[in-house]
């Protein structure tokens, strides 16, 4: 099919088109099967496992005193800094205000509360004993707590997260870590070694890496992966042109 | 190729579509403009406790601000209730007019025009989760045709949505091949990336061989020789 000699002018030249496949097929081919398998993992993969919470239990909530809860003014008048938001929450069973000094839009973002204590009126720190009482409260695997740490983000475990936890870790088989919001007391997450599994496929799939310096960020805005997703796109593109060719020139047959 | 073909091209359009665009962007969080008032505690007559006497049920109670006023919210069994915590007075379910001035407070914009409300009590459309039933939206003449779900019991944002989200959950609903839950563990997607997987082999086997002339080149001579060879064998 060499029609050299008959100047048409065609749109898109078959043999750029060809040659273009080619070489994309090269610079995209190690990427494309990493994003194909990890799809599979993805497609066949245990989801409960991939949460994490395999040592989860829902935290027991016990009956307020009503009487004996102070009023919020007197709270405020210990606290210097603004509230915005007030809530009556339990921790490890016993009453809270939660003050909101700063919040975003969703829990990972960054934020700062206190806590006061709802009968007495004391100032409640989330130090390392309490996290670790708090982290307790929602595991109930057969492990012991065999260490807490103060991490700060980035958390490899919990990369969305903003804010400063306590990480508890459990002597388990799964080894699990549980993280507490520093400031509020709030259970983070779960986490261990099935999600931390399904992280490092979500890691290669939106090809979070770690890269000019810049560390993974749990997400699949990075310039790398827009990079070769247009680079497979052209790659596709190129192709669909390429099988239309050989279509209509009746190169699938079934015979 | 003919088989797999039009679903590799789908997962590169949809990706390339998913990575390009901001996440925080599609979430709409942009479109949301950022309230730092804090409460003032002389506006608050109505105290926790005589609250928690006249609605014994009550659980996770909050004290925040509604527009300008301060409120209690708290959920009676599965129902959220908000009240005034100036005098206890219960303002939810919110009515059309406060809807929209939420909608209004919250949206960047404070130019645009309100083009359509509507209280959804059932049936909630694609965008909208069950469980924030029930909610007003509220949709906004500007780009890319925002809306706002106003929850009618809390009077809190509780979705919003405009066109590149939109297009954004199809693309993703084409990319796991879930049409309708989008869960990337359905068997149509297993068969598609299984075929696509020995695709994508054969093609790196296509790539090697049309890119790998040298190799040809260093055999030629061996290859000469040895039909040479069988060709005076023949003789």
């Amino acid at each position: 099919m060499k029609k050299r000699n008959i100047p048409k002018p065609s749109l898109i030249k078959l043999s750029i088109v060809k040659k273009l496949h080619k070489w994309l097929s090269l610079l995209v081919f190690i990427q494309l099967l990493i994003w194909l398998g990890t799809g599979l993992f993805f497609n066949l993969m245990d989801h409960d496992k991939a949460r994490g919470n395999q040592n989860k239990k829902a935290i027991i909530v016990k009956e307020v005193e009503h009487k004996r809860l102070l009023n919020l003014d007197f709270i405020m008048n210990k606290n210097s800094k603004p509230v915005t938001e007030v809530a009556l929450i339990q921790r490890l069973g016993k009453p809270y205000y939660l003050l909101t000094h700063e919040k975003g839009l969703y829990s990972h973002f960054k934020s700062d509360y206190s806590l006061v204590d709802a009968y007495v009126g004391d100032e409640f720190i989330i130090d390392d004993d309490v996290a670790s009482k708090l982290a307790q409260a929602s595991y109930m695997g057969i492990g012991e707590v065999s260490a807490v740490l103060k991490v700060k983000p980035p958390i490899k475990d919990m990369l969305k997260e903003r804010n400063i936890a306590w990480q508890v870790n459990f002597s388990d088989s799964l080894n699990t870590s549980v993280y507490i919001d520093a400031s509020s007391g709030r259970l983070i997450g779960h986490s261990n070694d099935d999600k931390r599994f399904v992280d490092l496929f979500f890691m290669l799939h939106f090809m979070d890496y770690a890269f000019l310096g810049k560390g993974s960020v749990g997400g699949f805005n990075n310039g790398q992966i827009i990079f070769f997703a247009l680079l497979t796109l052209l790659f596709c593109l190129t192709g669909l042109i390429w099988t239309l060719e050989l279509l209509i020139k009746g190169r699938y047959k079934i015979r | 190729m003919l088989f797999v073909g039009v679903q590799l091209l789908v997962w590169s359009i949809t990706g390339a579509y998913m990575v390009v665009m901001d996440i925080h962007y599609i979430h709409g969080d942009s479109l949301v403009a950022t309230k730092k008032k804090t409460i003032d505690f002389d506006d608050v007559k109505y105290s926790l406790r005589q609250l928690m006497e006249d609605h014994s049920a009550a659980a996770d109670v909050e004290l925040s601000l509604l527009l300008n006023q301060t409120v209690y919210r708290f959920n009676n069994g599965d129902q959220k209730v908000m009240l005034s915590a100036y005098d206890g007075r219960q303002i939810s379910p919110i009515d059309e007019k406060l809807a929209i001035s939420i909608a209004q407070n919250l949206y960047t914009n404070n130019k645009a025009v309100v083009t359509r409300v509507q209280l959804i009590t059932d049936n909630p459309p694609r965008e909208l989760s069950r469980r924030h039933l029930p909610a007003w939206r509220i949709d906004f003449d500007d780009f890319a045709s925002p809306s706002f779900y106003i929850s009618a019991n809390s009077g809190q944002l509780v979705t919003k949505r405009h066109s590149y989200w939109r297009i954004f959950d199809w693309m993703f609903a084409f990319h796991v091949m879930d049409y309708i839950d989008e869960e990337a563990d359905n068997k149509l997607l297993l068969v598609f990336t299984f075929f696509a997987f020995i695709a994508s082999i054969c093609g790196l086997v296509l790539t090697y061989f049309r890119l790998m002339p040298q190799k040809n080149k260093r055999n030629r001579p061996l290859d000469d020789k040895l039909d040479k060879g069988i060709a005076n064998e023949k003789a």
